[in-house]
């Protein structure tokens, strides 16, 4: 995620930094997470329908592109601050440290529905979004960023998030397909003799058609062949002798160390 | 998620994460801080320090805990444990075992004069019996409920582990949520209810999107 760097001239930022609670989550997501989403998806299911009908209708009308309607459809939430999202409350600006509570723990997330767990995705990139802006005009300005921890929490919470989405998506397609991988692809010999996992990309024509991927070579040369067996000893011999190392360094530092010499 | 962007970010976290060589010499500030780097820079080939290996099951102090110096200049002194840096098995006690030096020096201005806690090794240090604050010698042992504890050779007594104190000062029980914090009983809310969908097939449901289009033919290879 690259920082998003603010060029225009705001009143706001030439004033004072601005200064961030951490996310955990914001009171909007609180009160949709407690109470039924059930109006929220309707308002959104509207914007979405008379969004895709009216395209059908006027695709190159440049003013109708440009009105209101659009830009709310593009919402399914109910802020609606424009660039003001990319700052933080007005009362944190100024500050030299923000108060800001822990991250989500993996354990935490996995009690979440999908949905909860789609929300949060966002509600999270977007105050990392807040965080490396202050953080950008922070060095600008040649200071130092209040509480940069912030960062760093919300950069754990997202990973693990993906984590626990990545974990359902692997049991469920482990149960119904029994594929271990999500990404297709297989063993194959380089050029150099080396087996690797290569993993498979999506193209638009299939490989017999496509020039670039025919040249590549997925097989070793004859003449390299005799190198597979000298550089499969050389690994061999590297991994006896740092086993080797590890068990003398240890009767070393036990005959240093011995109950002898401390009672000394 | 794209798988592209995670193997991104996976080698980029690689790079952040340093990693520093197997002779590096650990001292007493933390190796990513700028006075590490610069005491110990990577052309630096210090002497090599053996250190005795003590496996993680048989450390006995914790940070907090009270322990008596045996040997040194504050030999006998008791003093609380600061900061405990594993890879040399150093114990830092406040206040206890300094020298002093000057910080913060700039032109003519000498900074001020501190006194800054050396380091002391672990066989140099040992607990205290709680109830009569005399020295003595550590075992684990388990109790009747299987609980594994630090118990005195000496007394027989179990000494308590000290209340864990966080380094930002910050005590759970009295921490007040901020605005964009969310309160422990909808964080432990249990939403999820397992099912046969993806998340996106879960959402889309959710919002009304249908997709009736066919995906566009593309070759995995």
């Amino acid at each position: 995620m690259l920082p998003f760097v603010v060029s225009f001239d705001i009143v706001k930022m030439a004033a004072a930094l601005t200064s961030r609670l951490t996310a955990a989550v914001c009171r909007q997501f609180q009160r949709v997470v407690t109470v039924s989403s059930h109006t929220q998806t309707q308002y959104a299911t509207q914007a979405f329908s008379k969004f895709h009908s009216c395209q059908r209708r006027q695709m190159y009308d440049s003013w109708w592109f440009r009105s209101s309607m659009n830009y709310r459809a593009l919402h399914t939430s109910c802020v609606r601050r424009g660039l003001d999202e990319f700052f933080d409350l007005p009362e944190n600006w100024g500050e030299q440290t923000v108060k800001s509570g822990a991250p989500w723990t993996a354990k935490q997330l996995r009690v979440k529905s999908n949905e909860d767990l789609h929300k949060l995705w966002y509600v999270l990139l977007k105050e990392k979004n807040v965080l490396l802006t202050l953080e950008q005009e922070a060095k600008r300005q040649r200071l130092p960023m209040p509480s940069p921890e912030r960062l760093k929490k919300v950069e754990r919470s997202i990973k693990r998030l993906d984590t626990v989405v990545t974990e359902r998506e692997d049991a469920l397609r482990l149960l119904q397909m029994g594929q271990e991988r999500g990404r297709p692809g297989e063993w194959r010999r380089n050029v150099f003799g080396k087996t690797f996992w290569y993993r498979f990309k999506e193209h638009p024509i299939p490989w017999y058609l496509n020039s670039r991927y025919k040249r590549r070579q997925f097989f070793e040369p004859s003449h390299v062949a005799p190198y597979t067996r000298l550089s499969l000893e050389k690994y061999l011999r590297s991994k006896i002798r740092r086993e080797k190392r590890e068990t003398r360094n240890q009767k070393r530092l036990a005959a240093m160390f011995s109950k002898k010499t401390a009672h000394a | 998620m794209c798988p592209h962007s995670m193997r991104l970010t996976a080698l980029l976290s690689m790079a952040a994460k340093a990693a520093f060589p197997h002779d590096y010499r650990y001292g007493t500030n933390r190796p990513w801080t700028i006075a590490a780097q610069r005491l110990n820079p990577p052309s630096k080939k210090r002497r090599k320090v053996f250190v005795e290996p003590i496996a993680n099951e048989d450390w006995h102090v914790v940070r907090g805990d009270t322990v008596e110096i045996l040997s040194g200049k504050d030999k006998g002194k008791q003093g609380k444990v600061a900061q405990v840096i594993r890879r040399r098995n150093w114990v830092i006690l406040e206040g206890l075992n300094t020298h002093y030096r000057y910080i913060g020096r700039s032109g003519d201005y000498r900074g001020t004069y501190i006194a800054s806690e050396a380091p002391l090794l672990l066989k140099d240090v040992t607990l205290i019996d709680p109830t009569d604050r005399k020295p003595t010698d550590i075992e684990w042992r388990y109790t009747e409920e299987g609980e594994r504890v630090r118990v005195s050779v000496r007394t027989g007594r179990i000494i308590p582990k000290p209340v864990y104190q966080r380094k930002d000062g910050i005590i759970p029980q009295q921490w007040k949520d901020g605005p964009k914090d969310t309160s422990p009983e909808d964080t432990l809310q249990k939403t999820y209810t397992p099912s046969l969908k993806t998340l996106e097939e879960e959402v889309m449901e959710k919002m009304n999107i249908q997709e009736d289009g066919k995906p566009r033919k593309s070759y995995w290879y």
